[in-house]
């Protein structure tokens, strides 16, 4: 099934799958409801559990060339199936191919600087994609024996996360955050920094968001060049996309597909491979979408209740090997700013750092906006990132703490009724707050200020004179948007002048 | 619902803190009345002293006294700061201490010898907190500081002054002006400057005053300038216990607002979490039967 080679340039499996198969599979749709459909087959040769489907005819000049998976055997030689794209203009009755294995997408080198459907046809308009092999999109997890125990931090030049999150080189981040809180910024200016500092491959899927984004950020890709060298990022990635416009069943599978192409990337050539999902939330909406039209009864809050199954069987697959890495970061919306809704909390459970971003902190204008409390990884301890940094980072988190825990008196009684370590401890949690702040590379037209790559030994050191109070003298704003702490020196010198 | 639960927790707390704080607003109220009474009884005597010493000093007279004579140098000095024993007083003792420590710090520019000494436990222990060194601190002033104390006080202050181991003397306190206005001063107390607070007054009446001295003016001067030292130094106690009451009377009464509007803001969070959970539930479980039927 792996090697299996399509002749057709568009991929179309269908037809492929007639062309080697001695017999064809052919079903008759009975029942259209939204974006599921029944077919039937003759009761012995009842197409598989993920099957691929294809219906491809032609009615009233009306082309209708569609792909569903099967999802259910409901008896009487029926399979119900989701549809991975529109079902506009079917009809009961239309012929329905069993391709004989699941949807599979392109692998290979041949993929990299092209934009892809869930079905791995490219939609970038540049034709077709050489490849030797096709992989199908369900496949199993890396087995236990195989698994990878390095632990090693990567670092990202961004202060708040290489000093409170501290991401893993092959592990797993997750970005959460509510609508509009900048999670997609966060997520290209990751891609900006570490895609382009970083030699292996890199793969996006991109997840029921809005298709301006994707093609934003594809665009960008195409302009910002890996390190020194004159090549641009868009060479060394793929990216996947099933945007917002596409029906729910596209959603489900857009991310394996992405992923499977990352798998490749892993297994094969052995390098590191950076996988970006945005956004992962869309996933598990999606399933609820496919679930609900399935006729599955509901759990909690609406979601499918199959929820915990489903994103496992992605999560599990996205993780380091021997032979590769995968390190992935992922962004999750929180629906109504609640992290507690199921699919969120089902998330949260799979990843080694989880930034949370906190509309409080985006109302006062601090990007990124995220937590510094909320917020936590797996890499912060003694043992991973050093006595220094693991203390360096308590001590920011309790004074932000205790200034939290300040701050409904603060409210009610005024800062003056603090007592002297209280104001003080008020006083560094204000500077540290806003030093949490950081230009990005990416948001450089917008705000005029240019990005900063802060390394970690230089995060670190600020972070512990700030602690120390050594720069209790600077005036708050010059904490503002700033890399190290000797540019809040100048940013204040700055403010003084201007103000003589 | 975790969301409902955390707001709940809150919002007791909010409602405790209401509590004291309604509460001190009301006896800083009660207290307020009897100090005001103090104070403003104490007013009339230390004016009309106050006047009669300046009429005195500006009247063509041969006579000294050491109170009124400024040393030639200013090395040993003494800082004397009036805040509070209780906190809950609003920004009163921020801004006595923010007097206090311009002093220090021009003390220390002048190199000048400063020893500084403190009335109210919250002065005490925001100067210790900043590594001043404090020669001498007082708790036992409340709302209605008593004279014997303030007495005591005064006299070793004088008698420092007239060895010559003393050169100068500041205090740090908050003037009462009026119900609605208090101001955190610092001000001098030796060597007597002028003693008069309202100089303008006392420019319209100074010539048309002529004493008669029996026995001498010297005498006079001698029992009089300590005591109109003393009068001072005791209504600057006063001042500052009956700003001490406002300020904590205003302060209070904003905080109970503050309190209030977070009680409604929170309460209205509560519901709408808790609505939010029922509507929820409910879909649920009508979604679930539907589901079955």
């Amino acid at each position: 099934m792996n090697g299996y080679d399509s002749p057709r340039e568009s991929g179309n499996i269908a037809m492929a799958a007639a062309d080697t198969s001695t017999e064809k599979n052919i079903g008759r749709v009975t029942q259209i409801i939204g974006s599921t459909f029944d077919v039937e087959f003759p009761e012995d040769k009842l197409p598989e559990i993920y099957n691929a489907v294809i219906i491809d005819t032609k009615i009233n000049d009306f082309q209708i060339k569609l792909t569903g998976e099967v999802q259910q055997h409901i008896g009487g030689g029926r399979v119900r199936c989701v549809a991975l794209g529109s079902t506009d203009g079917m009809v009961r009755g239309m012929d329905a191919l069993d391709t004989g294995q699941s949807v599979s997408v392109p692998v290979g080198k041949g993929t990299l600087g092209r934009v892809f459907n869930l079905l791995g046809e490219p939609i970038d308009g540049r034709g077709e994609v050489p490849h030797e092999e096709r992989w199908p999109i369900h496949r199993d997890p890396p087995k236990m024996k195989d698994l990878s125990s390095k632990t090693e931090v990567f670092e990202t030049g961004i202060k708040v996360i290489d000093l409170l999150t501290p991401f893993v080189r092959g592990g797993k981040a997750g970005l959460f955050g509510g609508a509009g809180l900048g999670k997609t910024v966060i997520l290209t200016e990751l891609i900006a920094r570490i895609a382009s500092a970083h030699g292996g491959y890199s793969v996006f899927a991109g997840v029921g968001e809005r298709t301006r984004e994707g093609n934003d950020l594809w665009l960008e890709m195409q302009e910002t060049k890996i390190g020194q060298t004159d090549r641009s990022v868009i060479e060394q990635t793929c990216m996947v996309f099933g945007q917002m416009n596409e029906p729910p069943g596209a959603r489900l599978r857009v991310a394996l597909s992405a992923l499977t192409m990352a798998e490749w990337f892993r297994d094969t050539t052995g390098t590191d491979t950076l996988l970006f999902v945005d956004n992962i939330f869309r996933f598990s909406q999606a399933g609820s979408e496919v679930s609900a039209l399935l006729g599955r009864m509901p759990s909690a809050v609406g979601y499918q209740p199959t929820l915990a199954n489903e994103l496992g069987e992605l999560q599990e697959r996205i993780t380091s090997t021997t032979k590769g890495a995968i390190t992935s970061v992922q962004a999750v919306y929180v629906p109504a700013d609640d992290p507690t809704d199921p699919a969120p909390a089902t998330a949260f459970a799979h990843l080694d750092a989880f930034i949370y971003l906190e509309r409080k902190i985006a109302e006062k204008g601090l990007y990124p906006a995220i937590d510094p409390l909320a917020s936590s990884s797996r890499l912060l301890d003694p043992q991973f990132v050093g006595e220094r940094h693991f203390a360096c980072a308590r001590r920011v988190q309790q004074i932000l703490q205790r200034y939290r825990e300040l701050q409904d008196i603060i409210a009610i009684l005024g800062v003056d009724e603090l007592s002297e370590e209280d104001k003080q401890v008020v006083h560094r949690a204000r500077r540290i707050e806003r030093f949490l702040s950081q230009p990005f590379l990416v948001a450089e037209v917008f705000t005029g200020k240019a990005g900063k790559i802060t390394p970690l030994d230089e995060t670190i050191e600020s972070f512990e004179e700030i602690c120390d109070g050594k720069w209790d003298h600077l005036p708050e704003a010059a904490f503002m948007y700033v890399g190290g702490v000797k540019e809040a020196e100048e940013q204040a010198q700055k403010m003084a002048e201007e103000e003589e | 619902m975790a969301k409902a639960r955390a707001i709940i927790k809150r919002l007791k707390a909010v409602k405790n803190i209401r509590k004291i704080t309604r509460t001190m607003e009301l006896i800083a109220t009660a207290r307020f009345k009897k100090a005001m009474d103090r104070a403003s009884e104490a007013t009339a005597y230390t004016e009309k002293i106050s006047e009669i010493v300046s009429d005195l000093s500006q009247a063509d007279l041969e006579f000294s006294h050491p109170l009124l004579e400024a040393p030639k140098s200013e090395e040993n000095c003494i800082l004397l700061v009036l805040s509070s024993n209780r906190g809950l007083c609003g920004g009163y003792n921020a801004s006595v201490l923010r007097n206090a420590q311009i002093r220090i710090k021009d003390a220390r520019k002048q190199d000048q010898n400063l020893s500084v000494e403190v009335a109210g436990k919250r002065g005490i222990s925001f100067l210790k907190f900043q590594g001043v060194e404090l020669d001498q601190v007082y708790e036992n002033f409340d709302d209605s500081p008593q004279f014997d104390e303030v007495e005591a006080i005064a006299d070793r202050l004088i008698d420092l002054y007239i060895q010559k181991k003393l050169d100068r003397v500041d205090i740090a306190y908050t003037r009462f002006k009026s119900v609605s206005r208090q101001e955190a001063v610092l001000e001098t107390l030796l060597p007597i400057g002028d003693l008069s607070e309202n100089s303008e007054d006392a420019d319209e009446n100074k010539a048309a005053i002529d004493y008669e001295f029996l026995p001498t003016a010297q005498e006079i001067l001698e029992e009089l300038v300590p005591a109109a030292f003393k009068a001072k130094l005791f209504k600057c106690f006063l001042d500052a216990a009956v700003s001490e009451q406002i300020s904590r009377m205003v302060a209070m009464k904003g905080a109970t607002e503050n309190a209030d509007e977070m009680i409604t803001d929170l309460s209205q969070k509560y519901n709408r979490a808790r609505q939010t959970q029922i509507t929820s539930e409910l879909s649920e479980i009508i979604g679930g039967t539907a589901a079955l039927e």
